[in-house]
């Protein structure tokens, strides 16, 4: 190899120096990665780690200049669990409206996404690409200027304050993203592969269950952790389009907090990282695959 | 695999497409003696828990059902427009902006609740039923389309013990209005040479977000002598030169109380529930808010609070104008509204003639922890409003029920109200606060501005 | 109509040119139904939630005395100026730090792939609790921002939120904090689609650190970069929880941007039609960066 060709051609002198100078680079190149790796901690962590604060801070105490709690303690989770605070009163039900809905729009995200991407990329049905370029349309009108349209239509449909109409926006804000992580990933593969199949006599939606849908699984695995995300990310729609104690979801009870003048501010933050933690949870879980997901071909430039 | 037909794979995915789209939603067809009602949910349980004893009463005493929503207060402001543009209605809500009642009576969009304010005629305040009137711009007529329930003023709320630690005492409090709240600057003073940093004299709203900015500098502008701004007619005078001077006094006393130091900086940020909360972490002396929210959210968790500590201004304690005459104050009253479109008319006026009964209207506003006032003069004179042993609600009403007062503007004319939520006057105040602006000159902006709101509102 | 039947790719192309044929392209018979099938619900939800959402929302804002009254709103031009910032900086530096960044995660070992899952936690905790933490970091008066400054450094820290720059800046810092880490997964993923032969040759040639980034890796990525920023841009123009949470659009509504103004005009105003009118205002912008997108899309597989 030519490294070692010129190696070769140094002198020992001049190798010398490489050497330090590489060695410098190293120890540099050392600390930087250090320094950089703290200052990624406490910039990711700090706003994390004042949400924590303020949960285990008596309730007194969340007005003054403590930098960790003086006495920690853990009432506000416990009040939280329990339901046991007036705002709380409906806690695990919103809890579960928005695992609800999180569940419901990945699975439709993923189906349609799936379906859609399939009949387009696969079985290559004739002006496909005319589907997914109406897809990104979706995204001229950015999701929070259609909120208020989107409103009205709702109460048209006969569907407010119900769940579905959440579902079926962020379904609709989803879905072109995964159609288009679906075909690039679905390029990488090889057509023949359901070809064969065709000729085995496989209709296409076995060609679907059986051959894509497994291919997929890692495009699968990061589509459906964005679009569970996204659900529980939102708070603009489940806004607007939920407003009675019981069909709200966790996003909007938090923001009452907000405006309430006898807020436990220590129970709104614990509220805020039970919440945190499904997501997350489901992130770690699946990280790998994701990577895997995004990197074989779903996003080659 | 069985024999696919055309027919029945396009049914299957007719099916999948449907399926995609969703359910069948649940059709909320109310029976013929079910009406809703919306309300907003209180600051404290208590509100809500008198809610539903009445409604539960009156369902009890007829044979109909309420189907009640108690919305948090500021989704239910959306909820409310929202469902005001739709069309999709409830059969009763509350004014929440108390305001909407002028703003959607201009596009006749409530019905006539005239004959129900007549069942309890005589029996309301003359601000009540002022305030329930207002101006149909497709009928070009004043008519009645709110039933009063309660009612809201502005006193001030002071920190007994901050008052003391600065060595001086509650009745030392000056009983003009420059000298009331110069006072507070002089508490201050006294404390911050005691070396507590973080306490400022006053707590003025001075923020461009939600209600309380607008009532703080009403309330100046009527204490120096600007009460002629809008009169019942709906004309505006801002040519009059009583109403320019006193709005320039407003601004000028209301900003530069913030640009000396006097009101804790991150007013500037704050909601209609920030104050409130800056007063409970002791950050100000006194605050000018409306209604006893602060006091009565501490009632049941502190109640020293309650009882020693904290004390109201309503009247007596409340300041007169510089020259020693009473100040009338201004009054917010929530109305029961009925949507025009509203599927169950009849039900709904006849829960309101029921709730508007002195007994039961007493009963809410007396269960909700007097947090609001009674509408009903004789209601005040109940062993509740009247108790020797609490320091708030004896005060409380007599400011904002038995002793004059005004309807709000926005009564004359719905562009004030226009003017409230474009926060007009937050602007001059903060003009003269931050930027060090003149207060002749930022009130000159803000006049301009609101003779623009009003051109809007013209009646045709 | 021929009736379905199995599909029987082993018979030659005989294609007589009819009409049904040229639409159904090299599907056969039953094939073209089933490819019908999966795409029609798509095109149901499309029709039912966006299209018509859409063309209804460019109703409400039609009317042209509309933009007489938002154009005379004293906030509305103070709001185009801070939502052109919060684009200009909000995707330039977040793409910026996030193409930095995932060559920096590029590096091997266990302590990468931790750092890296500490880093991805900004994006998957869900912004409403994230933002409201930060937004009382920066009180000024109890926030933990100036607790830490007073306790380490003694330096009393400022209002953030109270002037209009710094809570502008605020929202910007915070928006990049939660979406730089989604970014630099997206274009970690791509450096790592680069084939490994391209990257050891570029090593061999001595191409390496900076020269190898300008010559060998950007070129590559400039594609993915490009579509990367042009989607960011569009997510960001419609962007309501960063300033609604962390500046509540304060002070005095100096830090509205569109979308946030849209909403405070339809409902605090109650004039649901003036809110969509603002939104719509951003259209001429939107529009062609979503062409260029668009275009971009179809054109690209820049094939490595």
């Amino acid at each position: 190899m030519s490294t070692i060709a010129a190696d070769a051609r140094l002198s020992s002198r001049a190798l010398a120096r490489a050497q330090s100078a590489v060695r410098l680079r190293h120890y540099l190149s050392k600390t930087g990665t250090v320094v950089l790796s703290l200052a990624i901690i406490v910039w990711s962590i700090a706003p994390i780690y004042n949400m924590v604060l303020i949960s285990l801070e008596p309730e007194g105490d969340v007005f003054t200049d403590h930098i960790w709690p003086r006495v920690p303690s853990v009432e506000s989770f416990w009040g939280v669990l329990t339901q046991g605070h007036w705002y709380l009163e409906h806690f695990w039900r919103q809890f579960a409206n928005s695992l609800y809905i999180g569940a419901m729009v990945t699975f439709f995200a993923l189906l349609i996404g799936s379906l859609t991407s399939f009949a387009i990329g696969r079985m290559r049905i004739r002006h496909g690409w005319l589907v997914s370029n109406a897809a990104l349309l979706t995204y001229v009108i950015p999701a929070s200027f259609l909120a208020i349209p989107f409103y009205r239509i709702m109460q048209n449909y006969g569907l407010s304050n119900n769940p579905w109409s959440v579902i079926a926006a962020l379904v609709a804000f989803a879905t072109p993203y995964a159609i288009f992580v679906f075909q690039e990933y679905g390029r990488s593969i090889p057509i023949e592969v359901d070809e064969s199949a065709r000729i085995d006599g496989a209709s296409p939606p076995q060609i679907y269950l059986r051959i894509y849908l497994p291919l997929m699984a890692p495009a699968l695995v990061a589509v459906g952790t964005y679009a569970l995300l996204l659900a529980w990310n939102e708070y603009l729609y489940q806004f607007l389009l939920l407003s009675s104690k019981s069909s709200m979801t966790v996003p909007v009870a938090l923001a009452q907090f907000l405006s309430s003048d006898q807020s436990p501010w220590n129970y709104m933050m614990a509220t805020a990282i039970i919440y945190a933690m499904p997501p997350v949870a489901i992130y770690y879980a699946f990280r790998r695959r994701m990577a895997a997901g995004l990197t074989m071909g779903g996003v080659k430039g | 695999m069985g024999h696919l037909t055309r027919r029945s794979v396009l049914r299957g995915s007719l099916v999948l497409g449907a399926a995609s789209v969703l359910p069948v939603p649940r059709v909320a067809r109310a029976a013929p003696t079910t009406a809703s009602v919306w309300f907003a949910q209180g600051f404290v349980q208590d509100e809500d828990v008198a809610l539903r004893k009445a409604v539960a009463d009156y369902e009890k005493a007829s044979s109909n059902k309420i189907e009640l929503s108690i919305i948090p207060f500021a989704p239910e402001r959306q909820k409310i427009i929202s469902a005001l543009t739709s069309g999709v209605v409830p059969d009763v809500l509350d004014s929440n902006p108390n305001e909407i009642l002028q703003i959607y009576a201009w596009q006749d969009r409530w019905v006539d609740v005239g004959d129900v304010v007549e069942s309890q005629k005589g029996q309301f305040s003359e601000t009540a039923i002022e305030s329930s009137t207002a101006y149909n711009n497709v009928t070009k007529k004043r008519a009645i389309y709110g039933v009063p329930l309660r009612a809201a003023v502005v006193p001030c709320h002071i920190w007994r013990p901050l008052v003391e630690k600065a060595g001086f005492k509650i009745e030392d409090i000056p009983k003009t209005w420059n000298a009331y709240f110069d006072f507070f600057k002089k508490v201050q003073d006294g404390l911050r040479k005691q070396g507590e940093r973080k306490v400022y004299g006053m707590g003025f709203q001075v923020t461009a977000n939600g209600v309380d900015p607008y009532n703080l500098f009403i309330a100046f502008l009527v204490a120096y002598g600007g009460q002629g701004i809008v009169t019942k007619d709906g004309k505006l005078h801002l040519d009059d030169p009583k109403v320019k001077e006193a709005a320039i006094k407003a601004a000028a006393y209301l900003g530069g109380a913030y640009r000396d130091g006097y009101v804790p900086p991150s007013a500037i940020n704050w909601n209609d529930a920030d104050d409130n909360n800056a007063f409970h972490a002791k950050l100000m002396v006194m605050d000018v808010d409306g209604t006893l929210s602060t006091e009565v959210a501490m009632k049941e968790k502190h109640p020293e609070w309650y009882f020693k500590d904290m004390v109201t201004h309503g009247v007596p304690g409340y300041p007169t104008d510089n020259s020693g005459k009473p100040v009338p104050a201004v009054v917010g009253v929530t109305q029961g509204l009925i949507p025009k479109g509203a599927k169950n008319v009849t039900v709904a006026k006849e829960f309101l003639k029921y709730f508007i009964q002195p007994k039961v209207l007493s009963e809410f506003v007396e269960l909700g922890l007097g947090r609001w006032l009674p509408v009903m003069p004789a209601a005040a004179k109940s062993p509740f409003w009247q108790d020797p042993k609490d320091p708030h609600l004896k005060g409380y009403v007599q400011m904002g029920l038995l002793g004059p007062t005004l309807p709000d503007y926005y009564v004359y004319n719905l562009a004030m109200a226009e003017v409230r939520t474009q926060h007009v006057w937050s602007m001059a105040m903060i003009d003269v606060a931050k930027d060090g602006a003149k207060p002749e000159v930022a009130v000159d902006k803000a006049f301009k501005r609101i003779e623009e709101i009003f051109a809007k509102y013209k009646a045709a | 109509m021929n009736s379905v039947s199995a599909v029987d790719v082993s018979r030659p192309a005989l294609h007589r040119r009819t009409l049904s044929r040229s639409l159904r392209g090299s599907l056969k018979g039953g094939e073209y139904t089933w490819a019908l099938a999966f795409v029609v619900p798509y095109l149901v939800v499309f029709v039912t939630f966006v299209a018509y959402p859409v063309v209804y929302g460019l109703w409400m804002g039609s009317d042209a005395s509309l933009y007489r009254e938002l154009f005379a709103d004293p906030i509305y031009q103070s709001t185009v100026v801070n939502t052109i910032l919060y684009l200009a900086l909000g995707v330039n530096v977040k793409m910026f730090l996030a193409l930095l960044l995932s060559g920096f995660f590029m590096r091997p070992g266990r302590w990468m792939k931790a750092l890296l899952l500490i880093f991805v936690l900004p994006w998957a905790v869900p912004q409403i609790s994230t933002f409201i933490s930060i937004h009382w970091m920066l009180n000024g008066e109890w926030g933990f921002l100036n607790n830490v400054l007073y306790k380490f450094f003694h330096i009393e820290g400022p209002s953030w939120l109270n002037d209009r720059w710094m809570a502008l800046g605020a929202v910007i810092v915070s928006h990049i904090w939660k979406w730089t880490p989604f970014w630099t997964l997206i274009l970690l993923a791509g450096r790592m689609a680069i084939p490994l032969e391209i990257r050891d040759t570029a090593r061999v040639d001595g191409a390496t650190g900076l020269k190898g980034f300008v010559h060998i890796t950007f070129p590559l990525l400039a594609n993915l970069y490009l579509i990367c920023t042009l989607l960011s841009t569009i997510f960001l123009l419609g962007d309501f929880n960063a300033v609604n949470f962390v500046s509540g659009g304060g002070p005095a509504n100096s830090t509205h941007v569109l979308a946030t103004l849209g909403i405070r005009d339809a409902f605090e105003i109650a004039h649901p039609r003036l809110g969509v009118a603002a939104v719509m205002s951003a259209l001429p912008l939107v529009i062609p960066l979503v062409i260029v997108l668009m275009r971009k899309l179809r054109t690209t597989e820049v094939q490595l």
